[in-house]
């Protein structure tokens, strides 16, 4: 038996690894099977296949292993679609460690092919667009090599290099291909079944708890990743960077060592909450929470008035969700889901705004000071405030203060006893969060009422959308204001509250954020709709612009550009059918024969029984027949056809047959003349 | 071998019918088609989008395999080299000449078309404008002349998932000798005629001409032994002398055999002949309507084993001369 090409089995485990992390990356997969799969697959990959003496013995181990994914399904620990890419990905790892034959290698990729298409039930991350990419060329390329290895006889060489350059083409316009199908097929199904599964780049880490501690290191403000993205209607600047506070909760009880609230949450579940009456010029926001984002609190632009009409993305696809109620005005979808989308309507920034519903505990709480708070905090807010009545014009005065004796760093000393003391007196140094606490607090022992606030800062614009990254992640500190509401004073150094992560590093997850939307917007999302305008788009004009453009006369240029690339077509349609091969010489030639036969023994003119075409035209010339000479050239011609390759021409046996109808003729009426 | 008759409507209507190409679904590929179905299904199902590019992936590739596999099959000519001898019942080298004309072809095999000849060649990779040689071990069922149509191409390039096929019309002829290794007896009552310079063949007085030397066999005369040259070699060397040795046979196949029973008296003669030319005889054959002379050598062996062939298909001799 041949040894199987090595580099053919290294692709085809290789591809199989892809197919596998495309559902992989859905975090969905049991982590046994992973375990079991990575184990199967680096075995693999070093050349051994320990499984091939005992192939049914441990084919038939899998038997259980569907009886226990079974169970796990009927007992609604897992989901179906999740259990059967499971047991794909354990199939397919003992296929991979099984005796390689046509027969296994067909089986690895076809569970491959099943995998990917369970990859593209549980994930519509961009990173499954990669493993299906690389599945379709190692895949193709294993295909392609097995192929050829069968057809080569033993102890010949594979022409390995020969051959994968066609497999790289073909593979490459098997990818355009399915991008052409992908964008003409008719969609008979609106999309309704797309899972926006997982954080893409591990697991989520932004959030928000009960409660904001002081200390630990803070590098969540180093992270780039999104976390959220908003449209907003309408657009309040047109810039690349937003300077929005995008608030989440309030806190409004610090023991000194971290903040809580002491609002209960209401047990009503609603589609819809109306936090305070709105205004004029609301500004809408549909803001999409991704699996990044890991917390189920909701999100919305300062000041949020009313929130709702909630889709939560679960892996078994979208469903309404319901909110509920939180203390410190924060909101909180009641369903776990991966990702949530919903609407928001905000009060414009400097508008005057109910303080929202509050009760007195809940009231007086907003002046509540930690029991062992450090008498040297009161009297540097003094200090500083001077005799300031005003709440806003004192939270201003403490604000640019800070900002000017503070330093902004993200390297704390850990857990301490005192960490406000510790930010004030000693380091001199925190982060947002040690900031807006100093802040709240100094106002309190003043007797401004105020409460922390936590979310985000910032915003970039990618196309029509407005994101925000994991490190955009912020406190600030809201001052009560008589008649006017909660005010939102930052004393946090403005170039340190948006994310501080590296540029560089920003700039590749831009990058990748960029790639993804367009994947997401591109692919994920395309629909029937999608397509008409693809095609209305083709052939119509666009229609008039709000600024007053002038219509261009005449089609499109996608119209030029389509109707340029059907002429290509339908040329190269040509051309290949021109350049196909005409019947074969020998057909033709035939065929002059049978239908000079015909001619003849339906003029009384039969051959004789074994007599050739050659034979007649001898004896026709011999007798000195009149036909003689119009069937000698066409015996030659002929002949010159079949034997001589010297094929005839096109239309050449049409005239030769016509030539010979009508000397057949003329003889036919000579005979008749000289009948008695 | 130009026509003689034109064929009949039947046939020229099958040849018309018949496609240019056959396309055969290999195991994989149904496999394949049964997931590109459910995969299509599902997408229809769900609408979710990737489903839709998985789809589009599967169908490229099915159409990219059909362009790729006719391409593979384009602009090639096929001749037949031939083989050595072809015995019934065992495997024959055969050999077919490929050239393609520009392009690359990859993963074909090759085989005759409608013969019921079992094996197949196979070529990994033919360049453009080189003639390549494939080697296959065909096995033929039974004896006689077999009626070649055409060569039969067929890839599964690129993925394995379809064998496209294209015939190349190309007629002829090949003869396939008796089985061999039929247990036969020496003809006891053949030795006839006689060859040398000697008038009676049985005499053995030891003055016929000197054929050569041999190693003595087991039970054979020792009396023949040539002792200077066994000493000189180290082993025992017996005397051939041709009129002593050698003997003419005249085998024959009697007239009103058929079928098995003529089957089996062709692959005795053929075992038979084999032998005593082995042996140095001269063997004739004596066959219903034709005699052949008595020969040695492989050359009369080829003689007869071809004579051997044709019993039984005389008509079919008339029309392939």
């Amino acid at each position: 038996m041949r040894q199987p090409l090595r580099l053919r089995l290294v692709l085809r485990d290789l591809s199989t690894a892809a197919a596998f992390a495309s559902m992989a990356i859905s975090s969905q997969v049991p982590v046994w099977t992973l375990v079991l799969f990575a184990l199967a697959l680096i075995v693999a990959l070093t050349g051994r296949r320990p499984l091939a003496r005992a192939p049914r013995l441990t084919a038939l181990l899998l038997l259980p292993v569907a009886g226990v994914l079974y169970l796990a399904v009927a007992a609604g620990q897992m989901d179906l679609v999740v259990a059967a890419c499971s047991f794909a990905g354990i199939v397919a790892a003992q296929r991979l460690l099984s005796e390689s034959s046509s027969a296994t290698d067909g089986q690895v990729l076809l569970v491959g092919l099943l995998m990917i298409a369970g990859g593209a039930a549980l994930s519509g991350d961009l990173v499954f667009a990669l493993c299906l990419l690389a599945f379709a060329v190692l895949a193709s390329l294993s295909l392609g090599l097995a192929v050829v290895e069968a057809a080569v006889p033993p102890g010949e060489p594979v022409p390995v290099r020969a051959v994968m350059r066609p497999l790289a083409r073909g593979t490459i316009l098997a990818v355009v291909g399915a991008v052409l199908f992908f964008i003409l097929i008719p969609r008979l199904n609106w999309n309704m079944g797309v899972h926006r599964a997982t954080p893409g780049l591990g697991t989520a880490t932004s959030g928000f708890s009960d409660t904001v501690r002081l200390g630990g290191s803070g590098t969540l403000k180093s992270n780039p990743r999104v976390v959220l993205r908003a449209r907003l209607t309408p657009d309040p600047v047109r810039t690349e960077q937003l300077s929005a506070y995008w608030v989440g909760r309030t806190y409004d009880t610090f023991d000194g060592q971290e903040w809580s609230t002491i609002g209960a949450a209401k047990q009503r579940h609603r589609t819809r909450v109306t936090l305070r009456p709105g205004a004029d010029k609301q500004v809408y926001q549909r803001i999409e929470l991704l699996p990044a984002y890991g917390s189920r609190t909701l999100i919305a632009l300062e000041t949020p008035a009313k929130l709702g009409n909630a889709l939560m993305h679960t892996p078994t696809g979208d469903r309404r969700t319901r909110l509920q109620e939180l203390g410190g005005d924060e909101l909180r979808f009641v369903d776990d889901g991966l990702g949530y989308s919903y609407e928001v309507y905000s009060l414009p920034p400097g508008t005057d705004t109910d303080p929202g519903r509050m009760n007195q505990t809940e009231a007086d709480q907003l002046l509540a000071l930690p029991e062992n708070l450090d008498p040297r905090v009161e009297q540097l807010a003094r200090q500083v405030v001077g005799d300031e009545k005003d709440p806003l014009a004192a939270a201003q005065k403490l604000s640019t203060w800070m900002q000017r004796e503070y330093q902004y760093t993200l390297e704390l000393s850990g857990d301490l006893a005192d960490p406000l003391v510790d930010f004030l007196f000693v380091r001199k140094a925190g982060h947002c969060e040690h900031f807006a606490t100093a802040l709240t607090l100094m106002l309190r022992t003043l007797g401004f009422e105020s409460r922390l606030a936590t979310g985000f800062f910032g915003g970039e614009r990618v196309g029509e959308e407005y994101i925000v990254r994991a490190g955009d992640a912020h406190a600030w500190t809201h001052v009560l204001v008589p008649g006017r509401g909660f005010i939102t004073v930052d004393s946090t150094p403005p170039a340190f509250r948006a994310n501080q992560s590296l540029q560089v590093l920003q700039s590749l997850i831009s990058f990748y954020e960029a790639i993804e939307g367009i994947w997401r917007t591109s692919v994920v999302d395309y629909s029937f709709r999608d397509q008409l305008d693809f095609m209305r788009g083709l052939s119509r004009p666009p229609r008039e612009s709000s600024s007053g453009e002038q219509r261009p006369s005449g089609p499109p240029a996608g119209a030029w550009w389509t109707a340029g690339l059907v002429a290509l077509g339908v040329y190269g349609l040509v051309r290949y059918l021109s350049r196909r091969p005409r019947r074969s010489p020998l057909g033709e030639a035939t065929r002059l024969v049978d239908a000079v036969e015909r001619q003849l023994t339906r003029a009384g003119l039969p051959p004789q029984e074994g007599e050739t075409l050659e034979d007649v035209a001898a004896r026709f010339t011999r007798d000195a027949h009149p036909l003689g000479p119009t069937l000698a050239p066409l015996t030659r011609r002929y002949l010159e056809a079949r034997f001589g390759q010297r094929p005839l021409e096109s239309g050449e046996r049409a005239r030769m047959l016509e030539d010979l109808r009508r000397a057949l003729d003329t003889w036919r009426q000579g005979s008749r003349s000289n009948a008695p | 071998m130009s026509p003689s008759r034109p064929s009949s409507p039947w046939r020229r209507l099958r040849a018309t019918l018949r496609p240019p190409r056959t396309l055969k679904v290999t195991g994989m590929g149904r496999t394949y088609l049964v997931v590109t179905f459910g995969v299509g299904l599902g997408a229809l199902n769900t609408g979710n989008n990737l489903l839709y590019l998985v789809l589009g992936l599967l169908l490229s590739v099915i159409i990219l395999s059909g362009v790729l596999s006719e391409r593979c099959l384009r602009d090639l000519s096929v001749r037949r080299v031939g083989g050595e001898g072809a015995f019934a019942g065992e495997p024959f080298a055969f050999r077919w000449a490929l050239t393609r004309r520009e392009g690359h072809a990859f993963a074909l095999t090759l085989s005759e078309v409608d013969v019921p000849l079992t094996g197949e060649g196979g070529v990994g990779h033919l360049p453009a404008g080189v003639e390549h040689v494939v080697r296959a071990d065909l096995t033929a069922p039974r004896r006689g002349p077999v009626k070649l149509v055409g060569v039969r191409v067929t890839t599964t390039w690129p993925l394995g998932l379809f064998a496209k096929t294209r015939v190349f019309p190309l007629p002829g002829t090949l003869l396939v000798f008796p089985r061999r290794g039929f247990a036969c007896a020496t003809p006891e009552d053949a030795a006839t005629g006689h060859v040398g310079e000697a008038h009676h063949p049985h005499r053995m007085d030891g003055t016929g001409d000197l054929a050569g030397l041999r190693e003595l066999g087991e039970g054979e005369d020792s009396r023949r032994v040539h002792w200077l040259k066994s000493a000189s070699v180290g082993k025992l060397l017996k005397v051939e002398r041709e009129r002593e040795e050698r003997r003419t046979y005249v085998l024959e196949v009697r007239a009103g055999l058929a079928d098995e029973a003529l089957e089996r008296r062709c692959e005795e003669v053929a075992e038979q002949a084999h032998r005593l030319l082995e042996a140095g005889h001269e063997v004739g054959l004596e066959l219903p309507g034709q005699r052949l002379r008595p020969g040695a050598g492989s050359g009369q062996e080829r003689l007869l084993l071809r004579a051997l062939a044709w019993v039984g298909f005389e008509e079919q001799r008339e029309e392939a001369a």
